[in-house]
């Protein structure tokens, strides 16, 4: 196909200016990168947490390992009675206090029909309310993808507020590939109902650990306007 | 790409006849432009946005010669193979080559324009593949053994009861009630699980292309494409080479706007960034990936005055704006796009002559414009093909010689207005006492609808100039 390969790009030099490398570079540069969108709090904690509840996620704060197994092992019985999940071979979720909660997690790669897998996210988006994962032992593709419910930790000093800066990962550790998951998913493919649960997971659980205050979930749920919902049905765990 | 886009006032005229089927596009037409313009608001500056990515796209076009071979060493550098495809029929050869190789029997796709533009499925299941479309609306579409109604929702056009029956039909499950969506979505997700886990090769489309790092971005909400990309050991991207981006910066502005655009969110469920092959101490991902990079035509469009049309980010906007869209329906253009955007790609991908119906369904409302999210000035680049549709001699003669005589009117202001005003003096004079008309020479095509109410009085013009008149 190398005749196929040199008659396109011919035909593309021919429609397009053929400008000298630096020429290029310098109008790109002067591009800039455009606005990202306006968060809903100024405090970037608040807005992450904000917008991961507005993608329809549901959101938990530990202040330390401990309470962040806790907090997991609290979902994992309200929504399965179960103690068993997946974690990817990361050395953060290896280290984690699981004895605390009673959970005994396997550590590889998620297989269908398993019903909870945890991520430790490299980073959390507040301007989209999204975390991110990279395919690779700490964090096989599948386990965002084929359990019933995906937890992710995210620690506090990892969350960036840009999208744009989250993908700074794609030129300094270039991984196979990164996942950037901002909820359940979904699909409106049956005449516009949404659904949660198409192919990967129903229900996606976003903990973030660090020392925030125990209010910001308060008004994280103000801002994302689901203060007058019910408790329990929106925020299984809050983990007090 | 076969079309038959040239029935679309038949195809319109029948799926007018549908009452369901319109209902569920006037709630399309209702709800998505709701949702956009929510969405754009909450952004804060959309407009700086919208500009931006349509002078970073811009800029990408303008300098395709650079950014294109930049992207391939990227890509190969990262592990990958990277083909090109002059036409679509290359393309379906490469990718069946490339299952062939592999002995692949099963493909699970995930959503991709091109392929349906090349119509690849068919190419690989006439060579025996088990091809298997994964987008749940695809999915659905793919069963019925019908086309995408629209470019985002292929499936939208299917009523919620039609495709219970399609899948009490088609999975061989035995009786059971699926009474609603979520009861169907569980079941096409336990069909299709069986065949992610299954398949020998994954197939994929790529949002956009990243020359600076050879990655690929790949937008979904089920996460389907990402189990296509992720699952089987051969992975094959097939896109056009238009979809090359700068830098990893313009791919996260290009889904800022992207998602907003299309359903209204700020950020899809899933967005992915693919490098290539699994490396050596990784335990997931394929073994083998390659990228399909297909012309189609592009490289004319490019180098024609309707190059903006290559700006076109696939979001659906047009399509859920338009006035004609909604009544029509996706199937009655015949083509794989529809809407604005597919009525300006049709014909340049195919032929004026098989699809100059398309550049006439449009009511020049300019909506399309307005929402476009890669600043395509869509009305205009319509107008433009009307215009060449023309001077080609294609459309019926009595529409010729209609428009030439508009033309030779409107050059001729002096008799256009003796005309206009006798005529409107007339219809007055007539229509005076029943208020309009249930019958109109010349205008058949309005009176068996509704009644052409009478003129009331006198032409704009006649009154401005007696008005301007008065006043000195």
């Amino acid at each position: 196909m190398s005749d196929a390969r040199s008659e396109i790009l011919a035909r593309v030099r021919h429609a397009s200016r053929c400008l000298p490398e630096e020429e290029i570079t310098l109008a790109l540069s002067r591009l800039g990168n455009g606005p990202s969108a306006t968060l809903p709090h100024p405090d970037m904690a608040i807005s992450f947490l904000t917008n991961v509840l507005k993608n329809q996620g549901t959101i938990a704060i530990a202040s330390n390992r401990s309470e962040a197994v806790t907090v997991i092992g609290k979902y994992l019985y309200e929504h399965h009675r179960s103690r068993k999940l997946v974690a990817g071979n990361d050395a953060r979720l290896a280290a984690l206090p699981w004895r605390d909660a009673g959970l005994l997690p396997r550590f590889g790669e998620a297989e269908s029909g398993e019903l909870a897998a945890l991520s430790y996210a490299v980073a959390g988006i507040a301007e989209t309310g999204s975390i991110v994962t990279c395919t690779g032992r700490n964090n096989p593709a599948a386990n965002n993808l084929l359990t019933e419910d995906h937890i992710v930790i995210v620690a506090l000093d990892d969350l960036v507020e840009r999208y744009d800066t989250a993908l700074e990962v794609l030129q300094t550790a270039r991984p196979r590939g990164v996942n950037i998951i901002s909820g359940p998913s979904g699909t409106a493919d049956i005449a516009m109902h949404m659904v949660h649960g198409a192919h990967g997971p129903r229900r996606w659980h976003v903990v973030l650990l660090g020392d925030v205050p125990a209010d910001y979930v308060d008004q994280a749920r103000d801002l994302a306007g689901l203060s007058g919902k019910s408790q329990a049905e929106q925020l299984p765990d809050t983990g007090e | 790409m076969t079309v038959s886009s040239n029935d679309f006032v038949a195809q319109a005229a029948a799926a007018l006849q549908e009452p369901e089927r319109l209902r569920t596009r006037n709630a399309l037409g209702t709800h998505m432009p709701a949702m956009r313009s929510k969405a754009a608001e909450e952004f804060g500056d959309y407009q700086a946005l919208r500009d931006h990515v349509a002078s970073v796209r811009q800029h990408a076009l303008d300098n395709l010669d650079y950014y294109l071979p930049q992207f391939e060493q990227q890509a190969l550098d990262n592990g990958n193979q990277v083909h090109y495809a002059r036409t679509g029929t290359e393309l379906n050869d490469i990718v069946l080559t490339i299952c062939q190789r592999h002995n692949a029997r099963k493909v699970a796709k995930g959503k991709s324009m091109v392929t349906e533009e090349t119509e690849l499925n068919h190419h690989l299941e006439s060579a025996g593949l088990d091809v298997v479309e994964t987008d749940l609306g695809e999915y659905i579409v793919q069963q019925a053994g019908e086309t995408p109604s629209h470019i985002v929702g292929p499936a939208l056009h299917k009523p919620e009861a039609e495709i219970r029956e399609l899948f009490l039909e088609k999975h061989p499950l035995g009786p059971r009630e699926l009474e609603d969506p979520p009861a169907m979505v569980e079941e096409a997700r336990t069909v299709l699980r069986e065949h992610f886990v299954s398949a020998d090769v994954g197939i994929v489309g790529a949002n956009a292309l990243i020359a600076e790092n050879g990655y690929s971005l790949l937008v979904t909400n089920e996460g389907n494409g990402d189990l296509c990309a992720n699952l089987p050991n051969i992975l094959i991207v097939c896109t056009t080479m238009e979809r090359v981006l700068p830098r990893a910066s313009d791919a996260a502005a290009l889904v800022r706007l992207l998602t907003r655009s299309t359903t209204g969110q700020p950020i899809s469920c899933y967005t992915s960034y693919y490098s290539g092959p699994r490396r050596q101490d990784d335990i997931d991902g394929p073994l083998e990936t390659h990228f399909v990079l297909l012309d189609n035509k592009r490289s004319d469009i490019l180098a024609s005055d309707y190059k903006d049309m290559l700006q076109c980010i696939r979001c659906g906007a047009c399509l859920n704006h338009c006035p004609v869209y909604i009544g029509a329906g996706g199937h009655a253009y015949g083509s794989v796009y529809q809407g604005p955007m597919g009525s300006v790609l049709t014909p340049l991908l195919n032929s004026l002559e098989e699809s100059h119906a398309l550049p006439n369904a449009c009511t020049s409302c300019g909506r399309c414009a307005e929402v476009c999210p890669a600043n395509i000035p869509l009305p205009d680049l319509l107008r433009d093909l009307r215009h060449e549709e023309y001077r080609s001699k294609l459309g019926s003669g009595r529409w010729r010689t209609g428009m030439k005589l508009h033309a030779w009117l409107s050059q001729n202001p002096r008799v256009y207005r003796f005309l206009t005003g006798l005529t409107i003096r007339t219809l007055h004079r007539l229509g005076r006492r029943s208020g309009g008309f249930t019958r109109l020479p010349f205008a058949s095509g309005w009176t068996q609808e509704r009644d052409f109410p009478a003129p009331q009085s006198d032409t704009f013009m006649h009154q401005y100039s007696k008005q301007d008149s008065q006043d000195e």
